[in-house]
């Protein structure tokens, strides 16, 4: 069995109708793998799924062979997988110290806790200077590498990143690609849905492709990137993006 | 200038109360968008239980500050469980928790009738007609220690929101309840215990109140709309600007009743909550509500 591995999952929200019509997924451990697909695929559905945020409406969800889909976001989170909310994931009239430490929540430890923040202020120095700042201050790229930062507090065993590049700069795109890199290196496992399809690809060993809230293609990232049907369908939409 | 001072500092001692009976309110709001209209129901509760405690046991209603706040933090916990844990997902939330709170209150005051009958009651502690001189400016001493109760007791809450784990907690859910989610706090128990701390400071603001007014079943519904406009001119949610909002009125009150007599001075808040939802609806202190 696979690290993570999401089956037929079915959801939608309230009384609505599906949005995740039978959606399988699987996950390897030590992996960075990309979603891609159009607008309203489920993309953002099925990380919120997975995090605990919506109960599935059928189908199941198994981490490291437990079952997980009936538990509270709190409970999957101490699992070691964690979510981080396409925006508005920070909270903005604490600190910048202070929203790190939240991302510590779920940790005992205060002394790991307060030496994980001072590796994220070597890592991203704009942080530490603006340590004492508002979050509400800081800029969309700075908000965006806060969210992140404060993933590497954490360091769950899985982290799933909904659209993390949305509505940036390029340059600060370059430098959320490469806080991915850092989770790959510290051992974590991404998830990550992206509407810059071929950046996310890019970096990813394995991709996937959702649409209509259902699967259509699975495989090595490089393979879907290089599929002719794929790149018509799905790339070259996005290639305004992604240039 | 002497008058001056003297209506300041009464103003000021009065606010400091006001502070802390709109406390518990603002913070039941921030962190759980929970209109509490059974706020000042609980605090008359709470009074009622301040009293008996002095008429059976002696007890002073300084002392029973102790007492009524852990009674009313388990009472409020309960009623949160009981009554308004369900729904706090709903978009209508806020609205519901009106009607909640409301039908809640009337159950408050019909079983006080029905224990106490509707006299009007009081306690009356021997500071409670004594009064201290500063040259010609005099204190009433149940004032003074109800005003200095208060900003200890709010000063401690800060300080817990500030320091403590719940404190970031009860924090992060009121600016971001998603992402506290996220990062792993379990809202639901966070929501409980931030009810049952409003609760316990209504159960203080119930003890303070037991020997600085008079009191009756019926009697906390004219203070649903005062609690309220302090509430709302310092920003609904926002702790400081309660503190703030019900300085300045109450210093604002009491000079009114000075100049145009007692019973103007009640005009104060309701004019003033009329001014601010027309000229700054998110109040001094308040982040304007995003559309749904």
């Amino acid at each position: 069995m696979s690290f993570l591995e999401v089956t037929n999952v079915v959801a939608g929200y309230g009384s609505g109708p599906d949005i995740l019509k039978g959606v399988n997924l699987q996950v390897q451990s030590g992996q960075v793998q990309c979603i891609i697909g159009p607008n309203g695929a489920g993309k953002s559905t099925l990380l919120k799924v997975i995090s605990g945020l919506l109960h599935p409406r059928n189908g199941q969800i198994h981490y490291q062979g437990q079952r997980i889909d009936q538990l509270r976001p709190d409970q999957i989170l101490a699992k070691g997988i964690c979510f981080v909310p396409q925006e508005r994931s920070l909270f903005p009239d604490m600190s910048v110290r202070e929203n790190l430490k939240m991302g510590g929540y779920v940790l005992s430890d205060r002394h790991t806790i307060d030496q994980r923040i001072n590796e994220v202020f070597e890592l991203f120095p704009i942080l530490g200077e603006k340590r004492h700042h508002a979050a509400k201050t800081l800029s969309g790229g700075q908000q965006q590498m806060l969210a992140m930062g404060r993933t590497l507090v954490l360091r769950p065993a899985i982290v799933l990143l909904d659209e993390p590049s949305l509505g940036l700069a390029p340059i600060i795109v370059e430098q959320i690609f490469e806080i991915v890199q850092i989770f790959r290196q510290n051992g974590m496992t991404v998830l990550i849905v992206e509407q810059n399809a071929r950046k996310g690809l890019e970096i990813a060993d394995w991709g996937c492709v959702l649409d209509l809230g259902q699967n259509r293609f699975d495989g090595p990232a490089n393979q879907i990137l290089d599929d002719p049907r794929i790149r018509e369908l799905y790339l070259g939409t996005h290639k305004d993006t992604a240039q | 200038m002497t008058d001056f001072l003297q209506t300041l500092i009464l103003g000021l001692m009065l606010g400091g109360v006001y502070a802390l009976f709109a406390g518990g309110l603002t913070l039941v709001f921030g962190v759980m968008r929970i209109v509490n209209i059974a706020h000042p129901a609980f605090i008359f509760l709470a009074a009622f239980i301040a009293y008996t405690l002095n008429k059976n046991l002696g007890l002073d209603p300084l002392v029973a500050v102790l007492f009524n706040m852990p009674i009313m933090f388990v009472f409020g916990m309960g009623i949160y469980r009981l009554l308004l844990a369900k729904g706090a997902d709903s978009p209508r939330y806020t609205q519901m928790t009106v009607l909640i709170t409301f039908g809640l209150a009337l159950m408050i005051e019909g079983i006080l009738s029905f224990l106490f009958t509707g006299t009007i009651r009081s306690v009356n502690p021997p500071y409670a007609v004594q009064a201290i001189f500063i040259g010609d400016i005099f204190i009433p001493r149940a004032q003074l220690y109800a005003g200095i109760t208060s900003l200890i007791l709010i000063g401690l809450l800060a300080l817990v929101l500030r320091y403590t784990r719940i404190g970031y907690a009860i924090r992060a859910t009121m600016q971001n309840r998603a992402a506290a989610r996220t990062v792993g706090v379990n809202v639901e128990r966070v929501s409980t215990i931030a009810f049952g701390i409003g609760a316990a400071l209504a159960g203080a603001s119930g003890a303070l109140m037991s020997f600085l007014f008079s009191f009756f079943p019926s009697g906390h519904w004219e203070w649903v709309a005062l609690l309220l406009s302090l509430v709302v001119l310092g920003g609904m949610g926002q702790l400081m600007g309660a503190v703030v909002g019900a300085l300045s009125l109450a210093v604002a009150a009491a000079f009114v009743s000075d100049t145009l007599g007692p019973t103007w001075s009640p005009l104060t808040f309701y004019l003033s909550l009329f001014v601010i939802l027309l000229i700054r609806p998110q109040g001094l202190f308040g982040k304007k509500m995003e559309a749904e």
